[in-house]
């Protein structure tokens, strides 16, 4: 029964495999690209994890502000917290609804973030056996309020690593070390010593990643934007539930080719690229055939959402261990929420604004979760630095990244469509 | 005894005081008791905690902060726009919650930066770690020491020395020592002051210099020390979660037929637990001691045990019939608390327990008077 300890990354599978096939015996060769090769990667590298939760390897659950490939110096099976309840919210019939109404039950505040709820509610019922949980103390209240659940309810031992909130040279010295700490304390709860040749070689990949990804993001400044919308989803599950693999390098190298050929073509998923959109927070999970709908029926590009506009130096993995540790925390300090949580607004109103021109976006389109308090500040700020410094407008819309019952597609593509002939 | 018509009490009723009128120093505000209030009286500043007593709206502050942030932090937001925290000489962030840090960037932009106001005020910023750990407290002492020169340069008031530091952490020791002292008759089998007594009491010492509450503070210490006692059988509760700062809350609970004899929060017993101890030789290094090592909140994330046994120690000592775990909508960090605390103390003390969620400024108070006065029916 040692691989019933991951049932909802099988759930994961088994839904990845399914819509996999629906996309490759339906859709034309042209249709929805990264789908279809993202999922093909990301089934690869799951049924690789499910083999090793058979072979007893030990379940890890990590928590997404923490890079996943940072665990491959052990050998174990990266689970992400956050990511199993938003993919499976994402692939399957109802969501994981069921599983935020358990733990809810249970008596998880209902403004707490889905991204964990889901997670929190398939352990209560069973579906979840960690050997061990790490997390970083970023990038909100609801990680840091959330976590002790399994400490305490669960007695999973929790691992933390304590992110300074401050974004300075100071602050990555300080996380390398809890990093460091974090790592070691955590080959002794699962009774390994951590391999850091192993751990170079995945951030070497990763390193190559980011080569793609920065040429990538050099071409969606092109009109029309060469890449579509579902590039923004099946991205950001490639680099939380797979980093570090060749499986994530091959992904990006695959759309890079496909990036260049349309932006050679001048070639628009949609048909014809009527706006240029940047969101500066996260797209529906619950639902992510709203990309699709916004690339076809408005012709609307999203250039940018949270999951891939942060950009960190390639960590040095030539030198000591000591500086590859810096560069591991300056990576995981500016990864997509955290940079924005530990950091003041002035870096990311500027952030904005500076992606705003450079890509020539027409508008921002904010989704404000309910669950993100250390966003909560900012929306109206944004949206007046936006009009003065670019003079674009920006719709904030309030959801729930994983759960449809709280702002449902309907209401958001209703929404999207009246600003929308606000702009044309 | 009644201390309902106490001047001292009465500061708590509003957001100004005389003192701050009477006062020559710069007046430096606040949110959260990890901030080192010492080292701030130190630099011959006023510490202010700031808080949103009595306002009944959050408009001006809704346009900046979305219906899912915390209506304690949005209203005291409101109050600052509308004028009402123009007395700050400085403005001092930690970073505790998500909601109040944010502060740091909105005080700055819309409140100090808004038309017609001229006066410049310096602001602060301490980044606290999340975990309690020897790690993350070298990394608070760096950062208070940091602040340290941040405040002497600001203020243009030369070094803060140690004789300083020591005469400061003399006055809030006392201060602490009062606090203690008047908790003690708190929860008495007689208690002689109720809960919202002592909520006014509490919000009145951070709304004055520490040398004026000390002497007010010894006053009504002697005073109640002398009086009968409350003879009531009214249930004995202790009460936890987030920030209170208002007796209209309070006063909802001890009007349904129960005395809050004990609690758990940032404007009770949480301020006034640990004294700092003098055994570094270093003044600073003590104050930081206190402060990181001290009763925590939620907000450090690995401290939940012993907030639990501090409850658990309180229920036996304070005789407690029950528990009211409260937080203010949207308090992340409370609610995940308070779903422990509740599963925990219901198991293992057989406790009533009561989890609920309130706004800030209480306006469905019948419906929630229902609800306080059907839990306290069911404690036998």
């Amino acid at each position: 029964m040692k691989e019933n300890r991951i049932i909802p990354y099988k759930m994961l599978y088994e839904a990845l495999l399914s819509t996999h096939e629906l996309v490759e015996r339906i859709l034309p060769e042209s249709g929805m690209p990264s789908l279809k090769i993202g999922l093909e990667y990301l089934i690869s590298v799951l049924n690789d994890y499910l083999k090793k939760a058979s072979e007893g390897l030990p379940i890890v659950g990590y928590h997404f502000a923490f890079p996943g490939e940072y665990l491959n110096c052990f050998d174990c099976v990266p689970v992400c917290l956050e990511a199993s309840g938003y993919f499976l919210a994402t692939l399957l019939l109802h969501g994981v609804e069921k599983y935020y109404d358990l733990i809810g039950s249970w008596g998880h505040p209902y403004h707490t973030c889905s991204a964990q709820k889901g997670s929190m509610g398939m352990t209560l019922d069973g579906l979840f056996k960690f050997d061990a949980i790490i997390t970083p103390t970023a990038p909100c209240d609801s990680t840091c309020a959330s976590y002790p659940f399994f400490e305490y309810k669960e007695k999973v031992p929790l691992i933390i690593a304590d992110m300074p909130f401050s974004f300075n040279e100071k602050g990555f010295s300080y996380y390398a070390e809890q990093l460091k700490f974090s790592l070691n304390k955590l080959g002794k709860v699962i009774g390994q010593e951590p391999n850091f040749d192993k751990l170079k070689n995945a951030i070497k990949i990763e390193n190559q990643t980011l080569k793609l990804k920065l040429e990538l993001f050099e071409l969606i400044k092109s009109i029309p934007s060469p890449i579509e919308n579902m590039f923004n989803p099946v991205s950001a599950a490639t680099n939380i539930i797979i980093p570090g693999t060749q499986q994530n390098f091959d992904f990006y190298n695959r759309l890079l080719d496909l990036a260049k050929y349309r932006y050679q073509n001048k070639i628009h998923h949609g048909g014809e690229e009527k706006i240029r959109s940047i969101w500066p927070y996260m797209i529906t999970f619950f639902d992510i055939s709203l990309c699709e709908w916004l690339d076809r029926e408005l012709g609307m590009s999203i250039l940018f959402d949270i999951f891939n506009y942060n950009f960190y130096e390639p960590i040095d993995v030539k030198s000591d261990l000591d500086t590859m540790f810096v560069g591991m925390a300056k990576k995981g300090m500016s990864w997509p929420m955290v940079k924005q949580s530990i950091e003041f607004y002035e870096p990311f109103i500027l952030e904005c604004v500076r992606m705003a021109k450079e890509y020539n976006a027409d508008c921002f389109i904010y989704t404000q979760s309910l669950a993100c308090k250390q966003f909560g500040s900012v929306p109206q700020i944004l949206r007046e630095a936006l009009k003065d410094e670019v003079g674009i407008p920006t719709l904030i819309i309030d959801f729930d990244v994983g759960d449809a019952r709280m702002t449902s597609l309907a209401t958001m593509k209703s929404k999207i469509s009246l600003f929308v002939q606000t702009l044309l | 005894m009644s201390l309902q018509n106490d001047p001292f009490l009465s500061v708590s009723n509003s957001i100004k005081n005389r003192y701050i009128d009477e006062t020559n120093k710069k007046i430096v505000g606040y949110y959260c008791t990890y901030i080192p209030e010492e080292l701030l009286h130190a630099a011959n500043l006023f510490p202010y905690r700031i808080r949103a007593t009595g306002n009944k709206d959050t408009d001006l502050a809704d346009i900046y902060m979305v219906r899912f942030t915390c209506s304690f932090v949005r209203s005291t937001l409101h109050l600052a726009l509308q004028g009402g925290y123009d007395f700050l000489d400085g403005f001092l962030v930690c970073n505790s919650c998500d909601h109040s840090r944010r502060m740091f960037e909105l005080f700055d932009m819309k409140v100090f930066n808004r038309e017609n106001f001229n006066k410049k005020v310096p602001r602060f910023y301490l980044a606290l770690p999340h975990i309690i750990s020897n790690e993350g407290f070298e990394w608070y002492k760096k950062e208070i020491e940091e602040l340290k020169i941040e405040l002497e340069k600001a203020y243009s008031i030369g070094q803060i020395t140690n004789a300083n530091l020591l005469e400061s952490i003399k006055l809030y020791n006392e201060n602490r020592e009062l606090l203690r002292n008047i908790h003690e008759l708190r929860i008495l089998d007689k208690p002689k002051l109720t809960g919202s007594d002592a909520l006014q009491i509490s919000m009145a010492n951070s709304s004055v210099p520490k040398e004026i509450a000390n002497k007010e503070l010894e006053r009504i210490l002697n005073k109640l020390k002398g009086s009968e006692g409350i003879d009531t059988n009214d249930k004995r509760i202790l009460l936890v979660g987030s920030v209170v700062d208002n007796i209209d809350f309070t006063q909802l609970v001890e009007n349904s037929g129960a005395i809050i004899v004990s609690d758990f929060l940032c404007f009770g017993t949480r301020n006034f637990l640990d004294d700092i101890e003098l055994t570094s030789g270093d003044p600073l290094n003590d104050i930081t001691r206190r402060l990181y090592y001290r009763m925590s909140c939620p907000r450090m994330m690995d401290d939940h045990i012993r907030r639990l046994e501090f409850i658990k120690n309180e229920i036996k000592r304070a005789k407690v019939d029950g528990v009211l775990l409260q937080r203010i909508n949207n308090c992340d960090l409370f609610g995940c608390d308070n779903m422990l605390f509740e599963h925990e103390l219901k198991d293992d003390l057989e406790i009533p327990v009561f989890n609920i969620d309130r706004e800030n400024y209480q306006a469905d108070t019948s419906r929630l008077q229902t609800r306080i006065e059907a839990f306290l029916e069911m404690i036998t």
